[in-house]
């Protein structure tokens, strides 16, 4: 009940902080008391919203299945580390989640943007944000009871009536990444309020040009921050997940991406609008859409309304939750627009013209071709929506679209990049770039060759090298230049190496990765594509948890002389009823070349040629093509009488026919155990007279609607021979991808980057503090 | 012509590209969802939503590298599936299935097949709930 009650306070503070700020944006801020009491409300607020994340945590980790969130996402079994994951797993603790790092954001950025006179139009935005998320939580509220959930369906608040265990985790999200993610996700999201309420903040106070300042570093942050939550999230698929890749285009990773490089383009036109003054209604538009899109990919992933088109679940959040995320877009939407279009005229004041040979010129080509990046996934990802908001018929977009388009916008992207390095701000000496560009366009014209003669062909994968060893031949040429000048000048330069890399690693892996299909019979080598696999046998393991049964199935790669072994692992679990597996892959992880293999099936070799014939049917004998054999009927156990040890017995009638004409009747008796899996048969085999064939019948598989249609699996093998014996068959999926590491190596490169960029920007920051303290001029930014 | 206008000219180029490109990507890759009828008519790839028809069995073979089932389409029809590749994933415990591919004679060859489970969120207490999975 406190949970409950307590939530509905923080709205109330949330929204009464909000309009304290409001009203005291008018007078000085610092000093009137309505500030210094939102002040004091809003520090209640997080402390309130950290007591409530302790106290869910606290449930979960104590099992307290009394409540509806802890019974549906956790369980006794639960390690702790997963039962942290549990906090999130579902909306109720993914909105809390957001919420509280939104507000322990809030506490860092109050003294940070009353040092910068910024608190009280910063604080108003942000307020307002806290006041919907904690609506949003009024809504999914995480403390409801179990009875009060269930009471239509009869459940009360009786003792007896809580559950003895919770739902617990799907097994699939079982490892330490769901601990990690996450958390990094919504980070990263909860900083993009940041840049957006410094923006509205400018616009309420007409300063059209300090906000990039103050926000540039918080902007940064964020950019970083969902990048590197992003990575992660590619890393887990491809580690855990088995799904081979590191990116699939589905709506999940698509609604991470679209803010991510919406605030990408951002920091670019920052920068620009830093050092030119100019695009200063670009920066406040995008400043705007960056955290629009977050609440709009909250919308898209969290409202159902994507329903079939994805792999991840969507669950339906129910009407209220449903109308309060779309007005909490909408309403953003509506103040940030109407505040742009009220300061319109006043921000074309110092409208100015870029020349094309200038830095901040490439810079705006470059964001421009990152929005229209945005702009195609946006689209790609809302069109199943689009179209029933037209009412055509439903479609989903294939991920090739995204690569289509992509694959025409990266490689400009990069060369784009590379070239506004080369430029100057303000003008460029035309003679000066030429000089250096001709040693990257060669570099890139040898990398790009060493590329073909790999075996690329196509137009686009070949333009996509070239770029991206022209972006990388640039950013080493000029970043070298800099090293002098200490880490924290090299940001952009290592987060662009570390982009071209990445491009690296996506086309190897894309264009020169092999796939093969393989059935591995135990202790059979098997030969694919230069490499020898063996499935050496399995091992159980975790066989502490009654609740799963897990193998690792050792898998043997051989290349010349290297062995290595690497070891997917099956699982079943009471998640399912153990009625099919999870499936991890198995990764020979490598600088140069990844070995990949997702299991696909286990089962057994098909020894004794497996033959279905259905009732009054007639089938060839496999292994004895002059014999044809009958299926009359099946014998029911009652007349064939319990077997010696005891167990069920059925026969199937059947009538064999030679070459010749001849034929003969003859019973095929099983034995039958029914266990949780279904029927279990033992066949006596039967040798069918006159040959050296015998037959056992090792299912029954009954039509109950239609007993005619009822079929038996018959098993056929020589007696002139030993009987054979059915070995485990494991298949495969075994891959071999160049230079994975690259993807990795890549982004983390691109996220140190911009660690370095932050420690600059703040730098930059206190030095422009400290001068006009002293009451100077404005220092002109400071670059080598 | 002043600078600004060829500037003009040029974005707008780019735009118009750009749109070209991207609707021109989105058009080849768009893929309905609909009836099993409706694909036979088609004959081009398509979605369909449907569920396992369980009578049916499914098979997987190693080999060849093919899983066989039935799915009933949303009007009730049947068809057999053959799809490129292993058993999905919660395949048993699906309560709907997507296929995505085309129709081949009189069969409907999968490229990909996406499991839908049962919604552990459905609300249903925890006594009633292992009897969801089944249904």
């Amino acid at each position: 009940m406190i949970g409950q009650i307590a939530i509905h306070l923080l709205f109330g503070i949330a929204v009464t902080t909000t309009v304290l700020y409001a009203l005291s944006l008018s007078s000085s801020a610092e000093s009137s008391s309505r500030a210094v009491v939102a002040r004091w409300l809003f520090r209640l607020l997080t402390a309130g919203l950290v007591g409530c994340a302790g106290t869910l945590i606290t449930l979960i980790l104590t099992h307290q299945f009394q409540y509806t969130y802890v019974w549906n996402y956790s369980s006794t079994e639960l390690p702790t580390h997963l039962l942290i994951a549990c906090f999130y797993s579902g909306q109720e603790g993914s909105f809390l989640l957001w919420t509280l790092f939104v507000a322990i954001i809030g506490v860092v950025l109050q003294p940070y943007a009353k040092r910068h006179g910024y608190e009280a139009p910063v604080m108003v935005f942000y307020g307002l944000i806290l006041s919907f998320l904690t609506l949003l939580l009024v809504a999914k509220n995480p403390f409801s009871f179990y009875y009060e959930t269930f009471a239509a369906k009869g459940i009360t608040a009786i003792p007896e009536e809580i559950p003895l265990n919770g739902k617990g985790l799907n097994p699939l999200l079982h490892n330490a990444w769901i601990t990690i993610h996450p958390p990094i996700l919504f980070m990263g999201f909860a900083s993009m309020s940041v840049s957006f309420a410094f923006a509205m903040a400018g616009l309420v106070r007409k300063e059209y040009h300090r906000w990039i300042d103050v926000a540039l570093p918080w902007t940064l942050f964020a950019t970083g921050v969902l990048g590197f939550g992003i990575m992660l999230g590619g890393f887990w698929a491809y580690e855990t997940l088995g799904w081979g890749g590191f990116w699939g285009w589905d709506p999940v990773e698509n609604s991470s991406l679209i803010p991510w490089l919406v605030v990408v383009a951002l920091v670019h036109t920052m920068l620009v609008q830093k050092r030119t003054k100019g695009l200063v209604k670009t920066n406040m538009i995008l400043a705007l859409l960056g955290f629009v899109m977050v609440l709009y990919s909250t919308f898209l992933t969290r409202s159902g309304v994507l329903g079939d088109t994805s792999v991840h679940s969507f669950v339906d959040p129910g009407r209220f939750a449903f109308w309060i995320l779309l007005l909490f877009m909408l309403t953003f939407v509506v103040i940030g627009v109407v505040l742009v279009l009220k300061r319109r005229v006043d921000m074309n004041i110092k409208r100015e013209e870029f020349d094309v040979s200038t830095r901040e010129f490439m810079l705006s080509i470059g964001s421009s071709l990152i929005m229209a990046s945005a702009i195609f996934v946006t689209i790609g990802t809302s069109w199943p929506v689009i179209m029933e908001i037209l009412g055509l018929p439903k479609v989903a977009v294939a991920t090739d679209f995204y690569n289509k388009v992509h694959q025409v916008l990266v490689p400009f992207i990069l060369l784009v990049n590379g070239f506004s390095l080369f430029m100057h701000w303000r003008s460029t000496q035309r003679q000066l770039v030429l000089q250096k560009l001709w040693r990257a366009a060669l570099v890139a014209a040898i990398g790009t060759m060493i590329l073909a003669l790999f075996g690329i062909s196509n137009l686009w994968p070949l333009a996509l090298g070239f770029a991206a060893w022209f972006s990388l031949a640039v950013n080493i040429q000029v970043g070298s230049g800099l090293l002098k000048a200490g880490p924290a000048m090299m940001g952009a330069y290592v987060s662009h190496l570390g982009i071209a890399l990445l491009m690296f690693g996506v086309i190897t892996t894309a264009m020169y990765s092999e796939t093969y299909h393989a059935v591995l019979v135990h202790g059979k080598p098997v030969s694919v594509g230069g490499y020898t696999l063996t499935y050496l046998g399995s091992e159980q393991v975790e066989k502490e948890f009654v609740d799963r049964e897990k193998y690792r199935y050792f898998i043997r790669i051989e290349n010349g002389d290297t062995r290595r072994t690497v070891a997917p692992v099956l699982y079943w679990s009471d998640y399912n009823q153990r009625q099919s597996p999870f499936l991890e892959p198995g990764i020979r992880w490598g600088m140069m070349n990844d070995l990949y293999i997702s299991p696909k099936n286990l089962g057994r070799e098909d020894v004794f040629h497996e033959t279905i014939i259905q009732k009054n049917n007639t089938a060839v004998v496999p292994i004895d093509s002059s014999l044809r054999l009958q299926l009359n009927g099946f014998t029911m156990p009652l007349e064939e009488g319990p077997s010696d040890d005891g167990r069920m017995q059925m026969s199937a009638v059947l009538r064999v026919s030679d070459s010749s004409g001849n034929i003969t009747d003859l019973k095929a008796r099983t034995k039958i155990t029914n266990g949780p899996n279904g029927p279990a048969f033992d066949p006596e085999w039967a040798v069918i007279p006159g040959t050296t064939t015998a037959v056992g019948l090792i299912s029954i598989d009954r039509d109950n609607k239609d007993p005619s249609r009822s079929k038996g699996t018959f098993a056929f093998y020589d007696t002139t021979k030993p009987k054979p014996y059915a070995r485990q068959e494991f298949t495969v999926e075994f891959s071999v991808k160049p230079l994975m590491s690259l993807v990795w190596i890549g982004v983390i490169a691109m996220v140190t980057g911009f660690g370095f960029s932050i420690a600059r920007s703040l730098r930059m920051l206190k030095k422009q503090a400290a001068v006009r303290s002293t009451q100077l001029a404005p220092m002109p930014d400071v670059e080598s | 012509m002043t600078r600004s206008t060829k500037k003009v000219i040029i974005g707008g180029i780019t735009i118009a590209v750009l749109a070209y490109i991207g609707f021109s990507a989105l058009g080849s890759s768009s893929i309905e969802y609909t009836s099993i009828q409706k694909a036979e008519q088609l004959g081009k790839t398509v979605q369909i939503v449907g569920t396992w028809v369980k009578d049916g069995g499914s098979k997987y073979d190693a080999q060849a590298n093919i899983f066989r089932f039935s799915l009933r389409d949303e009007n009730g029809k049947v068809v057999p599936v053959e799809l490129n590749g292993a058993k999905p994933n919660n395949f048993e415990i699906a309560v709907s299935v997507v296929a995505k591919g085309r129709m081949e004679n009189g069969v409907f060859k999968a490229s990909m097949v996406l499991t839908k489970c049962p919604s552990k969120y459905e609300g249903q207490p925890a006594d009633q709930h292992q009897g969801t999975s089944s249904s």
